[in-house]
């Protein structure tokens, strides 16, 4: 039973890659054979193993430890780390006024293209504002470079990971809530009803994405919703 | 013995109960003696059914204890979805199990592959039968119980090695051999334990054995002679049991699976049940050597303390006690990692070998001298 002797242990520092790393070097101490010599590592393993024991001992008489999710049952009560990335969402302010101003940055970051941005000229202020911020869930990799690129922190991954659909083009979402002038654009325009024109609503499946038009069961997109008015 | 004084021997005392011990077998001779046919054939039947009630009810209860104290001891939950906190989880396990597509592959040995889990569950079931769950619930109390026990659970070692050999795999073979190789040498040391018990009480029945330690457990009676010999024992049964530290004929990481790799539905059932009840029966041969079998616990001196013991039923006492080791082996499956092969060997022949020799030269003599209390 060779244990690793710690008191002839040699420190020293190591050239790697320009970092220097500290080394210690411990020789296998010398198998003791001797009854007398395996009696401290006899000691050492009860040792480790009643340490082990309380550890797991503690685990099973505190039911608090427990992390495991009841998933469909506590639905409700889910609550998602906030470092966890799925669904990717717009931020918007109390009014609900996004802070998107189609700079098209998170579109060039995003490395297989989940995200697609159409612009226009704003009808109200006459520039260039979102019209329609595409996010394919199905393709994006949740590598969170669009939400870091973003100047205006317009963009958050939420907790959300409930994606299960029946058909791929339902994962194709519109993200803006409205077409239109971001936050602090429109705090600029003064009359509420100038601004409220300003903002034109747009739906999660409308017109640019492959749901316009089509209509699954449970899907109504924007556009037949007002044909239907 | 002066120097022997300062720990009386009245202590650990019982009270003055003698155990009339009748086993269902004794009950369907005298029946036969007497000319009553039917009460042979029932008393017969109900050693039948009482041998396979307590298969099946230990297979159900332990697997889903194990299932949920695993979880608990991993900061999971275990089961949780059939029935109320997944109480029909192991029946719902059994089930599926019985239904599943019963594979032998095309070049196994098809007699061994048959024959093998069935002979593991055999040699279970035959060690149930004498096993003294309470002075009345014992089919037959063998007059060389001890012997019987340790012959008849080496019958397992046969069944994975023959498991093994005929499932015509590596990963297989590899456990089997490793299963064998370990089994054998920890036969050693358990035997040295339980002949250190057969010392001090002076008989080989499982009854008579318990009867000895109606005047206190050998745990408290034999000093440390019968320490040595349970942690001795308790090591070498977990390695028999082939249960984590010593998991490596199964050795999920290395071997997926071990000797029942090609084994499914039914037939890795039949495996899985026998390793379950063969928990339970080293923790009953464990409670039966050392913590009294079905004795009360009693201390000598405390009359109110010993008459409420007392009012308890052996068989419950039997059951708690054993479930307590049962739980031990538990705890310490889901707490230790597994060992290296040559660790465990040298466990076994160069620490555990030894100690027991010395244990049984010691109590040898503290029998000869009648340094016990």
């Amino acid at each position: 039973m060779g244990f690793v002797n710690f008191e002839s242990a040699k420190e020293s520092s190591m050239d790697f890659g320009g970092l220097p790393v500290e080394v210690v070097e411990a020789p296998r101490g010398a198998p003791s054979n001797t009854v007398l010599g395996t009696l401290p590592n006899i000691r050492k393993v009860l040792f480790s193993l009643f340490k082990g024991m309380s550890i797991t001992l503690r685990y099973l008489l505190h039911p608090s430890t427990v992390v495991t999710q009841q998933y469909p049952e506590n639905r409700n009560e889910l609550k998602m780390f906030d470092r966890y990335r799925a669904r990717l969402k717009f931020t918007y302010n109390e009014a609900r006024e996004h802070h998107c101003t189609g700079c098209l940055i998170c579109e060039m970051v995003c490395p297989n293209a989940s995200i697609i941005i159409h612009n226009r000229k704003g009808p109200v202020t006459g520039k260039k504002e979102i019209d329609h911020f595409l996010w394919r869930w199905d393709i994006c990799t949740f590598c969170n470079a669009c939400v870091v690129a973003c100047p205006h922190n317009a963009l958050e991954m939420t907790g959300n990971f409930e994606s299960a659909v029946y058909d791929r083009r339902l994962l194709i979402y519109n993200l803006n809530a409205y077409a239109g002038p971001p936050a602090n654009a429109l705090k600029k325009i003064e009359d509420p009803e100038e601004r409220k024109k300003a903002m034109e609503a747009r739906d999660v499946y409308c017109e640019f994405t492959p749901m316009a038009g089509a209509s699954l069961p449970g899907i109504a997109p924007l556009a037949e919703k007002k044909e239907q008015d | 013995m002066d120097m022997l004084d300062f720990f009386p021997s009245s202590i650990l005392q019982a009270a003055d109960t003698s155990w009339q011990t009748v086993t269902i077998a004794q009950r369907a001779s005298s029946a036969f003696r007497d000319h009553d046919l039917s009460g042979t054939i029932g008393y017969l039947l109900l050693g039948l059914l009482f041998t396979a009630g307590l298969l099946t009810v230990l297979g159900l209860v332990l697997i889903y204890a194990e299932r949920k104290l695993a979880g608990h001891f991993q900061c999971r939950l275990g089961p949780m979805r059939v029935g109320w906190h997944g109480i029909l989880q192991s029946a719902a396990d059994g089930l599926k199990l019985l239904l599943k597509e019963d594979i032998v592959p095309e070049n196994a040995d098809k007699l061994l592959h048959l024959g093998a889990p069935v002979l593991s569950l055999m040699a279970t079931v035959l060690t149930l039968a004498i096993l003294p769950l309470s002075p009345t619930l014992q089919v037959v109390d063998l007059n060389i119980g001890v012997i019987y026990v340790t012959a008849v659970t080496s019958l397992g070692v046969l069944a994975i090695l023959i498991a093994g050999w005929s499932s015509n795999n590596k990963w297989s073979l590899l456990g089997a051999m490793r299963a064998g190789a370990q089994i054998i040498s920890y036969e050693l040391s358990a035997t040295l334990s339980l002949l250190v018990m057969v010392l001090l009480s002076g008989s080989l029945q499982l009854s008579e054995i318990i009867q000895s330690q109606s005047d206190g457990w050998w745990i408290w009676k034999s000093h440390l002679v019968g320490v040595i010999a349970f942690v001795t024992f308790l090591i070498s049964t977990t390695a028999e049991l082939n249960r984590t530290p010593f998991d490596l004929p199964e050795g999920e990481s290395e071997l997926t699976g071990g000797f029942h790799t090609e084994y499914s539905g039914l037939r890795f059932a039949f495996f899985f049940l026998a390793e379950f009840v063969n928990m339970f029966v080293a923790s009953a041969l464990i409670v039966t050597l050392f913590f009294g079998g079905w004795m009360p616990f009693y201390i000598g001196g405390w009359d109110g303390f010993n008459s409420i013991m007392g009012l308890i039923p052996p068989g419950i006492w039997f059951a708690g006690k054993s479930a307590f080791f049962i739980f031990l082996l538990m705890w310490f499956r889901w707490t230790f990692p597994r060992l290296r092969i040559d660790q465990l060997m040298s466990l076994e022949w160069k620490i555990l070998l030894p100690v027991g020799f010395i244990n049984i030269f010691l109590a040898a003599l503290i029998v000869l001298f009648e340094w016990h209390f």
